[in-house]
Parts: C-alpha cells; structure tokens; sequence
C-alpha cells in the first residue's frame, strides 16, 4: 500500500448515512492491470463503497486516488473521463433508450462521430445483443441487460471496470456467459475492480480479493488463498 | 357539420398554445420530477418581450421571437440556478421557489410594462380563408404551423442529438447517467432552458388571441398545466394530446354557453382524471435516487 501512483488506491474511506456508519475505514488498491474482489454479505458495505469512489455518496478517506488523481478533486460526472468506468447495482440501463444509444451514452465523454470501432468491438463480445440494436432496452431481459451495462461501461474505453454484483438475480447458466466476458477483459489488460455476494465467482475472477463485514475488512489476500481459507469456505462457499 | 369542423379548427388552434405551454412543464417535470410553477409567468414574459420588439422596437414577428426564445431561455437558466441549492436539501422547497419566481417575474412585468394590458395585432393579416363552408384564418395556420414546427424540433433534439439524448438519460436515471459523464445540474439548466424557449413561443402566439398583462401567465399556466397532467404529466407526446384536448373541449363548450366555457373545461378534466389518474400517456415516474 501507500502512495502507488498507479492503479486505483483507497485508504481508510468511510461512508456514513446520517448516524449511521455503513463503511468504517477500509483501505484497498487495484495495480494497473490487476483485480480486486470484494465480497461480503447484504449490508457489508460494498456498495456504498463503490458509490463513494464515484461521488454518488458522501464520504472521507485519507486517500482516494486513481493514477494519482485525487477522485475528490473531481465532480461525479467527471469521474468517468480517468478511465474509470461503472457497472451499477441492478444495471441501471436507461430503459427508454435503444440498446445503441445505451452504448453510446458510455461513450458519452468522448465525440460520437469518431469511437473507432468500439461499438463494433462491444457487439463482438456481447453477440445476442447485436441484433437489438435498436430495440428500447427496457425490453431486454435480465441477463441481456446485464450485458448491456457492462458493454455500456466498455464504450469509455476504460482502464479500470467496476462492476457491482453483475452476477446479481441471474441464472447459472448467465453468470458463466458474464464470467466468460469478464475474463476475456482481463485477459484484455482491463483492470478490474469486482463488487459481489458470490465468492466463488469472485475468486475465480481476480487476483486479490477483500471480505467485508459490517463496513470492516475482516480478511485480505489472495483469491487463490482466501478460497482455500476453512472459515471463508464456510461462511462464503457453503462449505 | 359544418360547424363541428369550424369548432375544431379554433379548438385545435388555442389547443396547440396549451401544448406547448404544457410541455414546457413536461420537459421540466420529466428531467428532475419538478413542478415549475414559474412556468406561467415565464409564458406572460415571453409575450411581453416579443412584444416589445415587435411593437415597440419594429422588429420582424419572426426575430421578435426568437429573440424572445433566447431571453426567456436565459431567463429559465437564471431560474434553475438561483433555485439549484434547494434541490438537494427538498425538492418541495424548489417547488415553492419557482412559486417565489413567478410572483418576482409578475411584479417586474408591473415595473417594466405597468400593470395594464397590451392588445396585440396579429402578426401577419388574419384573413379569412374559405374551403367549402368553412373558414380558416390566416393566423390559426400559422399557429398551428410555428407550434407544429417547434415540437418537430423539440423531437429531433430529443431523439438526434447527443445533448438531448443525455437529457433522456437523465430522466430515465439520474446515478447512471451521472456515472456515463453527464453533468446533471447541467443538463436540469437545459430543461429549464428549453422548457422557458417553448413558454416564449406560447406567449408570443397566444398574445394577439389574449390582452398581454401581467397576469395573464394565470389562466393560460392553469390550462397548459391541467393540460399537461390530462396527457400524463411529463410525457411530451402527452402534453401535446393534452393541449388540443384541452383546446377542443373549451371550444365545444364556448359555443353554446360561453359564459361557462372554463367551468365545463375544467369539470370535464376534472371527470377524466377521476377516471384516469395517470393521464392519457401517463406511466411512468420520475427517477429521484
């Protein structure tokens, strides 16, 4: 830890909703090219944390920089242009809106007339969504919506992806496809910053991983580690 | 039958004001789930000014309009910004301040203009035009044909360009649109904005119908308001069904009882919500998380 100027660095962040604390002095980083897990149960905390990294909620930290760049010193809106990008909580596609110009709202920071491709590169790696492309989003299912947010999140051409609980109220079957996709974007170079009640995906996806419980991380290390760990099999996988 | 037609083309003429002064509400109320209660007055302002240019300073009607688009458009951005603190405390606080505003915009109307009326010619002669039996007046067309125009180009921004494409990302979800890089105080400003330009374009066609007076932003607001919540409050293509609803049943009931015009529009809106509460287009709600 301490002043890497590369990657996403956090340290002692909390996040407080009137009197009460739902993230306590947490600290995290993701190297440039790397991956971070961080799972916990409903109201851990992972997703007020999120929130704050893009100044959707208020918070302090000691630290909260990415390459360097201090996530405060920017408005919420301008977060995205660092080369950060957001998958949501329950996607948050714009309904209304067709599935071309969800993509295109990713991109929304950069001139529509010259993305190079990427649009193409999107419908490459998500090819059922392809032939809604001018469909309303909202007609999509969960899992195509899904896929929209993320494919969404990739119009910015990001650095660093955060994705919270992208495998969140969809079928087996679903989340091995999204599995699929998020491994080739490692594989990519993307870094990735990955917010989920599913341990057992999470470890799969990344190098290092945080377990919250109640706004603290009670265990920190490698996936491969942390999977292997009796009391976090226990608690997390069930087993 | 005859008259039927008649009737209609007169409705369908004051109805298209009411459109548009009802989607300005609904560009507002659908982008931040705020009711602009200034709106009215932005209306009587957008009169006055043109007005003034096209009477006073011998303007062009085409430019005296424009330029009153352009003014009352600042005018609705100063409105959202002098307002913008409240948002994020209460958003019945703002709803009280564009109440506030419009008082402020009144009384400057009294200061600048006086407090009595203004008669208005029509901009271009208003003759007669006769298909058949019926008449067509000159001036009806043109606001059919300036309030027809103005909508098209309210939907082409809308639906073609990127900032109108953001705005609708806004109404939709405001966290994600925030996350893709929009600037949503921003893109509020622009609702404002827009919404204020169209109140221009209302103020300016409804003068010649209307005396233009301070007050007068009381009658056509309430109309294009309950216009707006009869087409489902924040849907545009609801606002425009709305206001020529609204135009065609005011001018059935004009006919035979005109003194009792406003209370049979107004019984009738009053029966249709109790049967529909969402409006004809309405659904949906507005994202505030």
């Amino acid at each position: 830890m301490g002043a890497a100027a590369g990657g996403l660095v956090v340290e002692n962040l909390s996040v407080s909703y009137g009197q009460v604390a739902a993230v306590r002095g947490i600290s995290f980083s993701v190297p440039d090219g790397g991956s971070l897990g961080i799972i916990g149960a409903n109201g851990a905390g992972k997703s007020s944390t999120l929130k704050a990294l893009f100044g959707l909620v208020d918070s302090r930290a000691d630290t909260m920089a990415f390459q360097g760049v201090s996530l405060r010193s920017l408005p919420p809106h301008r977060i995205v242009t660092l080369g950060i990008a957001y998958v949501p909580e329950g996607r948050r596609i714009f309904p209304g809106l067709t599935v071309r110009k969800n993509l295109l709202m990713g991109a929304y920071r950069q001139p529509w007339r010259r993305l190079d491709g990427r649009m193409e590169r999107v419908y490459e790696l998500f090819p059922g969504l392809k032939r809604f492309d001018r469909t309303p989003a909202g007609a999509l299912s969960g899992g195509q919506q899904q896929m929209l947010a993320i494919g969404r999140a990739l119009m910015s051409s990001p650095r660093l992806l955060v994705l919270d609980e992208p495998s969140m109220g969809l079928a087996p079957v679903l989340i091995d496809d999204i599995a699929g996709v998020l491994r080739r974007l490692r594989e990519q170079g993307v870094s990735m910053l990955l917010v989920e009640q599913n341990a057992k995906l999470t470890f799969g996806l990344t190098d290092r991983c945080v377990v919250l419980e109640n706004g603290r991380v009670v265990e920190e290390g490698s996936s491969a580690a942390l999977r292997d760990d009796p009391g976090v099999r226990r608690i997390y996988l069930g087993m | 039958m005859i008259w039927i037609l008649q009737t209609a083309i007169g409705g369908l003429s004051t109805g298209a004001v009411y459109a548009l002064v009802a989607m300005g509400f609904s560009i507002v109320y659908r982008t931040m789930g705020l009711v602009n209660f200034a709106h009215a007055d932005v209306v009587m302002i957008g009169a006055y000014v043109t007005v003034t240019f096209f009477l006073t300073a011998h303007l062009p009607f085409g430019v005296s309009l424009l330029a009153a688009i352009l003014i009352t458009g600042a005018l609705g951005v100063v409105i959202e910004r002098v307002l913008r603190p409240l948002e994020s405390r209460d958003l019945n606080l703002m709803l009280i301040g564009t109440i506030g505003f419009g008082i402020v915009l009144e009384s400057l109307a009294i200061l600048i203009w006086g407090s009595f009326g203004t008669a208005v010619p029509t901009p271009i002669p208003n003759l007669p035009l006769r298909f058949g039996g019926l008449v067509v007046t000159t001036y009806q067309l043109l606001i059919l044909a300036v309030a027809g125009a103005v909508t098209a180009l309210l939907f082409w921004f809308l639906d073609r360009t990127k900032l109108g494409t953001a705005m609708q990302a806004v109404a939709m979800d405001r966290v994600a649109a925030t996350a893709m890089g929009v600037d949503v105080a921003a893109s509020n400003a622009l609702a404002f904005a827009v919404g204020s330009g169209m109140a221009a374009v209302a103020g300016a066609l409804v003068g010649p119908l209307l005396y233009v007076s301070p007050g007068m932003g009381a009658s056509i607001g309430v109309k294009g308001f309950a216009a707006a919540i009869l087409g489902g409050f924040g849907s545009i293509p609801g606002a425009i069904v709305g206001g020529l609803v609204f135009g065609l049943v005011e001018a059935f009931s004009s006919g035979p009882l005109s003194a009792y015009s406003d209370l049979i529009t107004f019984v009738v809106f009053a029966l249709a919500m109790t049967i529909r509460q969402t409006g004809i287009f309405g659904e949906r709600t507005v994202d505030r998380a």
